[in-house]
């Protein structure tokens, strides 16, 4: 196409080697809507907060944390209508993967695959690159996976992990906080313990998101669920 | 650049670049090799609280007895079941490619996927094929307005019935639900209707035959019954024709042991191995 | 004549007790002509891996060229090892791409389940129909007298001498009946520790 071959890459090289559109990318990360992972011995949880501007909003009707395939789930800091994209691809590489191999999606090779669209976003003409940062939690080989992966399209695997707004908080509470031998229903709490760190106002089962992954898959935890967790909170 | 020369997946469609060999070999004398049929009986029943599946176990190569024990109730979403009959490898690849897509639909809407969505994703992808893709489906599921069973043809078109049989059995079929179908009967009544209307297709009609599966879909549950029963036992064998060792005679023999080794895991990248750009 | 059996040629698996086994004939022809009486239709895809694709030489050759492709992409870039019921699943998608110009192969897959850690065997016809089963296996010009034999050999919990001999002599004993294929057998013996690959002796006509 015509189009194509004037349409360049807005992605490009500053004088001193650096990408700034990545870097503004990361800029939109680092300001949206804080989200933790913590991977235990026994699953990972997702949580995030989902604040609303208005006491209209009508709460639980759209969600950050997101099922892809049976064992793997996902959160994002960031854009949420460029996680929509993000989601609803991953959804389907999970799915032709079962298709052509008859065989669930590693988590490791999602992630692969993801990177790689947000990498093609940073190269190709005509797109800006993705204003969010993820973290997926899978469960597969009978082991626990959780992964960030970023605008650039590098990949990282966590034990903890926090982005968005304050993540240098969220990450300095996690370091102190975490232990290899953690379970399931401790890292939920610690989740939540990161998100209070630096949440304003009052934390509630109607403004956090928590998601978990274990040997039973990925599962949004109900609202109901995430109260009894709260009550546990000081 | 290897995803140029061999993607991942393959292009959306069907290939064509073997079709002008192939037709030229028609033309020299060499007609194409027949495929699988799955030379069926396969029914459907609705009942009070739901929809009971059935499909004998036999596939077929012209005469030849290819599969005895092949499943032809194939899995579509957590609240429906497919039964296929005509081309083997159609039926197998049309209900994985459509429950792929409803898997999709469920996680995109988040609610129970509509039994009639999968009754319209299968005949549109039917009816563009014209009827090249030889599958004769009988979908059956419960979703949030009940039960509901379909009875799709190879060519796109199907009806919505409460009972149902097709495959080359379904004469046979149709004769024991024409004779013995009734609203509203419990689940046992269904079942063992069901049974015998598969049993009249595995013993009348020479393509159907060995073991009879069922599936009973009601509200929240699912149980696929395989074998539900097996139609035709072998007769017991008292003795053996086991070769004595060292009847072949052996040429030349190479054994390779294997070892066990160590199993790779492949690193992922660290934190600590990125550019100062990336500030995660 | 079918195009199926242009170059003759048969392939036979069967399941025994902790083991797997799966055996090819040597011939390839021209129709009548014998051309050549070592070609094997039966390739390793890994070490306990093996994949059998009687039919028409040409596309025994491209399928099998086209897999390997895919495998050691898969192997690359997965860092693992492919099983077996995977492998089935690949080539099954590569037959029914071809759904409407179809490659003229049969495969016959037989390897051992790592993960399951116990035999795995399973054909398909040539649009990628795939059956696992764990009795046995077969495809090729003289299926019908191998569907004979095998029902008659075949029995549960065959220990690996004894499928040796049941898969040599059905296999045998079937193409012994069959004019395009034959010409000498190849069978290999596939264990949780070794493979065991055996030259066996026939008919040469």
């Amino acid at each position: 196409m015509a189009s194509e071959r004037y349409s360049f890459s807005l992605t490009t090289f500053s004088p001193s080697g650096k990408l700034v559109q990545i870097e503004y990318a990361l800029a939109a990360v680092a300001s949206g809507a804080p989200s933790v992972g913590i991977k235990a011995a026994n699953g990972v949880v997702l949580a995030t907060e989902n604040k609303h501007k208005s006491i209209l909003y009508e709460e639980h009707s759209v969600n950050k944390v997101e099922m892809i395939t049976n064992h793997i789930g996902m959160v994002y800091s960031g854009m949420g209508p460029d996680n929509r994209l993000l989601v609803k691809r991953a959804r389907k590489m999970a799915q032709q993967y079962k298709l052509m191999y008859n065989e669930p999606i590693p988590t490791a090779q999602l992630v692969q695959r993801i990177a790689m669209v947000m990498q093609e976003y940073t190269q190709s003409g005509g797109v800006r690159p993705f204003g969010v940062s993820l973290l997926i939690a899978g469960w597969d080989n009978d082991r626990p996976y959780l992964f960030q992966c970023d605008p650039s399209g590098a990949y990282f695997a966590w034990k903890a992990t926090a982005m968005g707004k304050n993540f240098i908080n969220g990450k300095t509470f996690l370091e102190k906080r975490y232990s290899e031998d953690l379970e399931l229903d401790d890292a939920v709490h610690t989740a939540i313990l990161t998100l209070k760190e630096s949440f304003e106002g009052q934390i509630t089962a109607d403004n956090i998101e928590v998601g978990i992954c274990d040997a039973n898959g990925f599962k949004r935890l109900d609202p109901a669920t995430v109260k009894d967790y709260l009550a546990n909170i000081p | 650049m290897a995803s140029v020369l061999c993607p991942d997946f393959a292009p959306p469609g069907f290939s064509f670049e073997n079709h002008q060999r192939n037709a030229f070999l028609v033309k020299k004398g060499f007609p194409a090799p027949k495929a699988t049929k799955t030379g069926t009986t396969i029914v459907g029943a609705v009942f009070r609280d739901g929809v009971v599946l059935g499909a004998d176990t036999r596939a077929t190569e012209d005469t030849i007895v290819a599969t005895k024990n092949c499943q032809k109730i194939h899995y579509m979403a957590p609240n429906m079941y497919c039964c296929g009959a005509g081309t083997a490898a159609d039926t197998e690849f049309t209900t994985a490619s459509i429950s792929s897509q409803l898997e999709l639909h469920r996680l995109n809407t988040g609610r129970v996927v509509p039994v009639v969505t999968a009754n319209m994703m299968l005949r549109q992808m039917l009816f563009r094929y014209q009827g090249h893709i030889g599958a004769a489906l009988i979908l059956g599921g419960v979703d949030n307005s009940g039960p509901h069973l379909y009875q799709i043809y190879p060519h796109g078109s199907s009806d919505d019935l409460p009972y149902c049989t097709m495959g080359s059995g379904s004469l046979g079929a149709m004769a024991v639900f024409e004779s013995r179908w009734k609203p509203n009967m419990s689940e046992e009544e269904a079942k063992l209707l069901v049974r015998d209307a598969v049993a009249a297709g595995v013993f009348n009609d020479l393509a159907s035959g060995n073991n009879i599966d069922l599936c009973v879909l009601r509200k929240g549950t699912v149980d696929l019954l395989r074998p539900y029963e097996v139609a035709n036992v072998k007769g017991q064998r008292i003795n053996t024709y086991k070769y004595k060792k060292g009847t072949t005679v052996v040429l030349k023999q190479k054994v390779v042991p294997i070892v066990v080794e160590d199993e790779v895991v492949r690193k992922v990248p660290g934190p600590d191995g990125e550019e100062s750009m990336d500030t995660s | 004549m079918s195009i199926m059996e242009y170059n003759g040629g048969c392939v036979l698996a069967m399941m025994g007790k902790d083991c797997v086994g799966i055996a090819t004939d040597l011939r390839f022809g021209v129709q009548g002509m014998t051309v050549a009486y070592n070609y094997e239709k039966v390739f390793d895809v890994g070490p306990q891996l093996y994949i059998g694709l009687p039919g028409l030489a040409t596309d025994t050759e491209t399928v099998l060229q086209r897999l390997k492709l895919r495998v050691n992409l898969y192997e690359l870039k997965e860092g693992r090892k492919l099983q077996p019921a995977v492998l089935t699943s690949m080539v099954a998608n590569m037959l029914y791409e071809r759904r409407f110009g179809p490659y003229f192969v049969e495969p016959v897959i037989a390897g051992w389940d790592s993960k399951k850690n116990k035999p795995y065997l399973s054909t398909m016809d040539l649009i990628g129909c795939i059956t696992e089963t764990d009795e046995f296996a077969l495809a090729g010009t003289c299926s019908e007298q191998m569907y004979g034999m095998s029902e008659a050999l075949w029995q549960p919990d065959l220990n690996a001498d004894e499928l040796f001999e049941s898969i040599s002599q059905a296999m045998m004993n079937a193409f012994d009946r069959d004019a395009v294929s034959g010409m000498g057998a190849i069978v290999h013996i596939i264990e949780k520790d070794k493979v065991t690959t055996r030259k066996i002796k026939t008919r040469m006509d």
